[in-house]
């Protein structure tokens, strides 16, 4: 495996959430010891117009003086944005560096936030994001732990493992993985066997939800590999809703993180049916680790 | 999912009210355009609303703004007047159906053989165009019309230094209709131009006999406006992508204008296609969505049956008014500056694709010749790629022609021309390794090099043949594989 194009690539932006994010993707990289990059992503929202001059009046060379005030303007936002990513992406640099992360580059890039991520897919063992956006912040304020528009299109756009925090970093010292029996989260199993993020975690296995008679084989399946691999594992096989379920569990035993397969269906399925991957993500107030 | 949200959604606000700006400047328009086809305006109208409505959502290119245009009016003036108005619907829904077709089979391709002055030459075509078709409404008539549309020209004009959030074509109709109605002045308005829409469309076949001889009359009408419907629908939607810095969907917008012309001649409605001017308009409102175009539809609709009795009231001086400033909008003011700046060729392409358009009154001829007229003068400055060196060999008794270049029809004589015959010589080697033999001209013009050198007693050997012709073969496609600057620039 390529050391170099395995890298923990955080999305940054001026949100409450950055120093966070920095703060995840640090510890990430330093546990994986991957190179970290941390990525700027500047939006110009070319699908939404200023709106200023309804006069509806066109006079000489009107095409060319629409064109140069529009790009004018494009360009004053995109430099002011730059000049500010580049404040803070630095400080951010140096915050990821002293928490222990082997290094660490920054980057910013023009379009869309699902384009773009999906763009720079190749290479990324794992994304980190905030939970919510600067965009969200200002569409919402006050509501904290609403999750942003932006990040359940990235989730379903870009198909290697997220990370999306909350506000505020402590250490994972104890993890849930949220599990079902399905072919997403027994991937996730493997991936969380195989990989040197959670080594030497407990790890608390939860199955929620009604019994079913593949259930408890799935879930000792489950045990063992993680068992296999030596990490300290706790199964549990709880009835009940899903996401009251693992809410209390969280609760109880005291989870730094929760870990779930994530979108195992199509977005049509979910339009009608609703989403269990996006209901726990809503419901969570843990950085959650999305496997995909 | 996302682009839903994109196209419809992001823009909402911004696309409602610039949606409402254009419905108003797209009823003076959509007047205008039906008196120069000879229909009544609730033609124009309901195509208008028609084709905005329907292109919203089938068009490939969100914001820019489709209805009744002036240049596909032009076209079907003499069918109007020589068949009647079910001619002209049988006609649009049969240019629906081109330019479906066109759309499938990606015509839109060969829009890379219009090079910028013939796009240039266009517009200016059609500013022109738009400004001829007012001077009818500008002749014979008394002081009061040049007067009214003076004023309506000042009100457009300077309205918008004292705020811009009222569009000042508007105020410029209002305020016009307002002294004609007060000072009852005797000029004409719109209700004299013919009938006015008074109900919603109705779906509707157009009268005439399903025969080849409808068709044989029918088709070179359609044909030319697919032609040109589509020209000016690509175009704008370029301009549109350019002002927005977004791309679109060419060959979906081919066929959602197909689609919308259909829907148009269904309901009594002539075709259209995008219109430069209004989506100029649109994108300085703030529209980038569909939602825009939808809502100029649904508005134009709307307004007409609020206020559709006042329309007919609106003194025809204030449209002149406005298509006045159309006219304006649609010009490239500083292609006449640039005219000494550009290099000549490039001026006569823009020139020609002017005047051949305002002599024809079709647009379709003009860009024709535009484009003829820019592959001409391409060829002949390639043809000026080419050298022919030469050098004796064997004390005399050999020489060697070496020729880089390119050698083809622009060529070939000048090719011949290197070469030379008089000389006594044993033999002569002609190396075309350098060279790149592009048709079947180019390869008689060698045979005959050769014949001539033969002819005189002297050995001819031809070195690189195979090289030099590959570039012959019609699917010789070098440009996107690695070296491909070495076969085609290395000399």
């Amino acid at each position: 495996m390529n050391k170099q194009d395995r890298k923990v690539l955080a999305c940054v932006d001026q949100s409450h959430f950055a120093d966070t994010v920095a703060d995840y993707a640090a510890w990430a990289a330093r546990r994986m010891d991957a190179p970290l990059e941390l990525l700027h992503v500047i939006d110009r929202h070319l699908e939404r117009g200023s709106g200023e001059d309804h006069s509806g009046a066109i006079g000489f060379n009107a095409q060319e003086n629409l064109l140069h005030d529009l790009s004018d303007k494009d360009a004053a936002v995109a430099r002011a944005e730059r000049e500010q990513g580049r404040l803070f992406l630095n400080r951010l640099r140096e915050r990821a560096l002293a928490a222990g992360a082997p290094s660490a580059d920054m980057r910013q890039r023009h379009g869309a936030l699902d384009d773009t991520l999906t763009e720079q897919e190749d290479g990324v063992r794992l994304f980190v994001l905030g939970r919510r956006g600067a965009s969200a912040e200002t569409a919402l304020p006050g509501r904290s732990n609403m999750l942003g528009g932006n990040v359940e299109r990235v989730v379903r756009a870009v198909h290697k493992p997220i990370l999306t925090v909350t506000k505020g970093f402590k250490e994972p010292a104890r993890v849930l993985l949220a599990y079902d029996g399905s072919a997403v989260t027994r991937k996730g199993v493997d991936m969380i066997a195989n990989s040197p993020l959670f080594k030497g975690l407990p790890i608390h296995i939860v199955m929620a939800g009604k019994e079913n008679k593949d259930g408890p084989k799935q879930l000792a399946w489950a045990q063992d590999t993680l068992s296999a691999t030596g990490f300290e594992v706790v199964a549990d096989h709880l009835p009940g809703d899903p996401e009251t379920v693992i809410a209390h569990e969280v609760e109880a035993h005291d989870i730094d993180m929760l870990l779930m397969g994530a979108y195992a269906h199509s977005p049509l399925r979910a339009l009608i049916f609703g989403s269990k991957t996006t209901d726990l993500l809503r419901a969570a107030t843990i950085p959650t680790l999305l496997l995909r | 999912m996302k682009s839903f949200h994109q196209d419809w959604l992001a823009n909402v606000r911004n696309d409602l009210l610039a949606g409402l700006v254009v419905a108003l400047a797209l009823i003076p328009e959509a007047i205008a355009f039906s008196i120069i086809a000879g229909v009544d305006p609730k033609v124009g109208l309901y195509a208008s609303f028609c084709i905005a409505v329907v292109i919203a959502f089938t068009g490939g290119r969100p914001g820019m703004i489709s209805a009744a245009t002036g240049a596909m009016a032009l076209v079907m003036m003499t069918l109007v007047k020589e068949y009647g108005l079910e001619y002209l619907l049988a006609a649009t829904l049969l240019t629906g159906v081109l330019q479906i077709v066109a759309g499938c089979i990606r015509l839109g391709r060969l829009m890379r053989f219009v090079s910028r002055s013939v796009v240039t030459g266009f517009v200016n075509a059609l500013a022109i165009l738009i400004f001829m078709a007012q001077l009818p409404e500008l002749t014979n008539v008394t002081w009061h019309v040049y007067a009214m549309t003076a004023a309506g020209l000042g009100i457009i004009y300077l309205f918008p230094y004292v705020t811009k959030a009222i569009p000042s074509p508007l105020v410029t109709i209002v305020v016009l209709t307002a002294v004609a109605i007060v000072l009852d002045l005797d000029i004409r308005s719109v209700g004299d131009m013919g009938e006015l829409p008074d109900s919603l469309p109705v779906f509707l076949l157009p009268d005439v006999p399903l025969d080849l001889e409808t068709l044989a009359i029918i088709f070179p009408y359609a044909l030319t406006l697919m032609v040109v419907g589509l020209l000016e629908s690509l175009m704008t939607a370029t301009i549109v992508d350019d002002l927005t810095d977004t791309p679109s969907d060419k060959n979906r917008e081919c066929v959602g204008q197909g689609v919308a012309n259909i829907a148009s001649g269904f309901i009594g409605g002539m075709a259209g296609c995008a219109m430069i001017g209004q989506s100029v308009i649109n994108v300085k409102s703030g529209g980038r969505g569909r939602l825009s175009t939808l809502s100029a539809g649904l508005f134009l609709l709307a307004l007409l049956m609020l206020v559709g009795d006042w329309v007919a009231q609106i003194p025809m001086a204030a449209l002149v008014a406005v298509m006045i400033m159309v006219s304006i909008g649609t010009f490239d003011w500083n292609s006449i500056r640039k005219l000494r700046e550009n290099p000549p060729s490039s001026s006569i392409v823009m020139i020609a694709t002017v005047a051949v358009t305002v002599a024809t009154h079709d647009l379709a001829q003009g860009v024709l010749v535009g484009v003829l007229a820019s592959g001409f003068f391409f060829a002949h400055k390639v043809g000026r790629i080419l050298q022919i060196r030469s050098a004796a060999e064997d004390e005399g008794r050999q020489r060697r022609y070496t020729i880089s270049g390119q050698v083809f029809f622009a060529s070939a004589d000048a090719f011949i021309a290197g070469f030379d015959f008089k000389e006594v010589i044993d033999k002569v080697v002609i190396d075309v390794s350098r060279a790149h033999f592009w048709d079947i001209t180019a390869v008689s013009a060698l045979d005959k090099v050769v014949v001539k050198f033969r002819r005189e007693g002297t050995d001819v050997e031809v070195v690189g043949l195979n090289k030099a012709s590959a570039t012959m073969v019609d699917k010789f496609a070098v440009h996107d594989k690695d070296g491909a600057d070495d076969l085609l620039m290395g000399h």
